[in-house]
């Protein structure tokens, strides 16, 4: 072999040696890849799983404030209902005392009638039945009334959970607005003024239960946010733009700031305190809207106010 | 087929037989000969170039495939010490294959053709290897085996008479320990 071939030959087998070097420093690193990539698969699993169960706490938490809700709605009328039952069974005795002088007085003498009659008007006096006879038919009513209410409350709820189902459904979001805001009449009765603007909207492919949810949470945060102020009001207004309908949900709240406004959907941002909110709900409601193929947007002044504009495709 | 494999045939027939053998076996393979051991190229390369090598040293293909399985057993045990390092001797080796070491390289490759190995022994001194594969590799397997019974300086005898090139679904590789 000549000098230069030998020079080559060694040169070759340097390179070779470096390559084989070279190889295994690809090989290292690529099986620390393949554990580091192992142990985030890990993490993410966990991750999820605490998601689910973070979603699962976030369900229960309205859960409660809606139990709470229709507990106070329910109770109102009951504690009427309640009320005009015990007068009514007041009532029922007085008569029935005056039917028991009334048969007494029939198989009386003639000569004894004169005063059976007069023992029978002071019961009418002493009872008060005149006053029983005028107030007797609104007592009815009132207590018509109030079970009424308590049937409602309890349609509204029933629509409100009504798809417990994953499946989507051509559903009145109107109807689902309605019924979510009756649910927290409570809340808002006398500190809060709802102005509705709602228009009817055409049926939408959708899981009305899931977007009931969505609803349910704005307006419990809206509810929040006008809390204590003067004129507090909370708007809910629906229109059909272009292909989708669109819910606006606004408050002349306490508003946010620009860095409260960038991570009201991130998953566990809350500006509540600590134990109060789980940080969950807007970002529930964020992924199911886009879930749905829609938008939702927010807008908020600091100390004005803020709204909430959600848009679904009709057909989605 | 993973690149090291080319490279370690590339190895074998330099030392044999000098680069200038290893220009003419790629040239007639008619393949480009560069491999590096972290990628994987097409099996039909492996397989020309293994041809290239029987016709220019006319043996036997099945001579030349087990020839390279035993000095390929010796090329990975000095490039992966660790896997024989970790068996005692050559059955419990044989039985980490498929648990140990197809494990480790299917985390430095997505390798999907790797062949499927079951070991069980029959007495103390004999092993039947159950071998699928999709290449039909079994010669190969047999000179890796004889590889490993000289790095565990084990003489053995090897028999084949279930076999995949003989119409059954997998092959039968009994493993004899035998004493000089």
């Amino acid at each position: 072999m000549s000098d230069e071939a030998e020079l080559y030959r060694k040169a070759f087998e340097r390179e070779r040696e470096a390559r084989k070097a070279a190889e295994q420093v690809v090989e290292h690193h690529t099986r620390e890849l393949y554990l580091k990539n192992q142990k985030l698969e890990e993490s993410l699993k966990q991750l999820k799983d605490q998601q689910r169960v973070l979603v699962q706490n976030e369900k229960l938490a309205m859960l409660g404030t809606l139990a709470a809700g229709i507990a106070h709605e329910i109770n109102n009328p009951m504690a009427f209902v309640h009320a005009n039952l015990e007068s009514l069974t007041d009532y029922l005795e007085s008569y029935q005392k005056l039917v028991e002088l009334q048969r007494e007085a029939l198989t009386l003498a003639p000569d004894q009638q004169e005063v059976a009659g007069a023992k029978i008007a002071k019961h009418v006096a002493d009872a008060d039945l005149e006053f029983f006879e005028e107030e007797l038919p609104e007592l009815l009513e009132d207590t018509r009334d109030g079970l009424e209410r308590v049937r409602e409350i309890v349609g509204n709820l029933r629509s409100f959970a009504r798809t417990h189902t994953q499946e989507r459904q051509a559903a009145d979001i109107v109807a689902g607005l309605q019924s979510t805001l009756k649910l927290l009449n409570s809340q808002f009765r006398t500190e809060v003024i709802v102005q509705q603007e709602l228009q009817p909207l055409p049926m939408v492919q959708c899981n009305l239960s899931e977007l009931n949810q969505v609803f349910l949470n704005l307006l419990v945060n809206a509810g929040h946010a006008v809390e204590g102020r003067k004129g507090a009001t909370i708007g809910v207004a629906t229109a059909v733009a272009g292909g989708q309908v669109m819910i606006k949900i606004s408050d002349n709240g306490l508003g946010m700031s620009e860095e409260v406004k960038e991570q009201v959907f991130v998953p566990f941002f809350t500006t509540k305190p600590v134990g109060k909110g789980t940080g969950m709900g807007m970002s529930i409601a964020y992924g199911i809207i886009v879930d749905h193929g829609g938008e939702i947007e927010v807008e908020s002044t600091e100390g004005e106010g803020t709204t909430f504009t959600i848009k679904l495709p009709i057909e989605s | 087929m993973k690149g090291v494999v080319f490279n370690i045939l590339e190895d074998m027939v330099t030392e044999k037989g000098g680069l200038m053998m290893w220009q003419k076996v790629i040239d007639k393979a008619g393949v480009e000969g560069g491999y590096t051991a972290v990628s994987t190229y097409s099996d039909d390369e492996l397989f020309s170039i293994v041809g290239a090598v029987v016709a220019e040293l006319d043996l036997p293909a099945e001579t030349v495939i087990s020839a390279f399985g035993t000095y390929m057993f010796g090329q990975l045990a000095s490039r992966y010490p660790v896997f024989v390092d970790s068996c005692d001797d050559l059955f419990s080796f044989l039985e980490s294959i498929d648990s140990v070491i197809h494990l480790e390289v299917k985390k430095l490759l997505t390798e999907t053709n790797l062949p499927s190995i079951s070991c069980e022994r029959v007495g103390d001194d004999q092993l039947v290897m159950d071998y699928r594969s999709p290449r039909r590799l079994c010669v190969l397997a047999e000179g890796l085996i004889y590889g490993a019974a000289e790095h565990y300086q084990r003489p053995i005898m090897i028999e084949h008479p279930v076999c995949m090139h003989k119409g059954s679904d997998h092959c039968d590789i009994r493993v004899q320990l035998t004493h000089e």
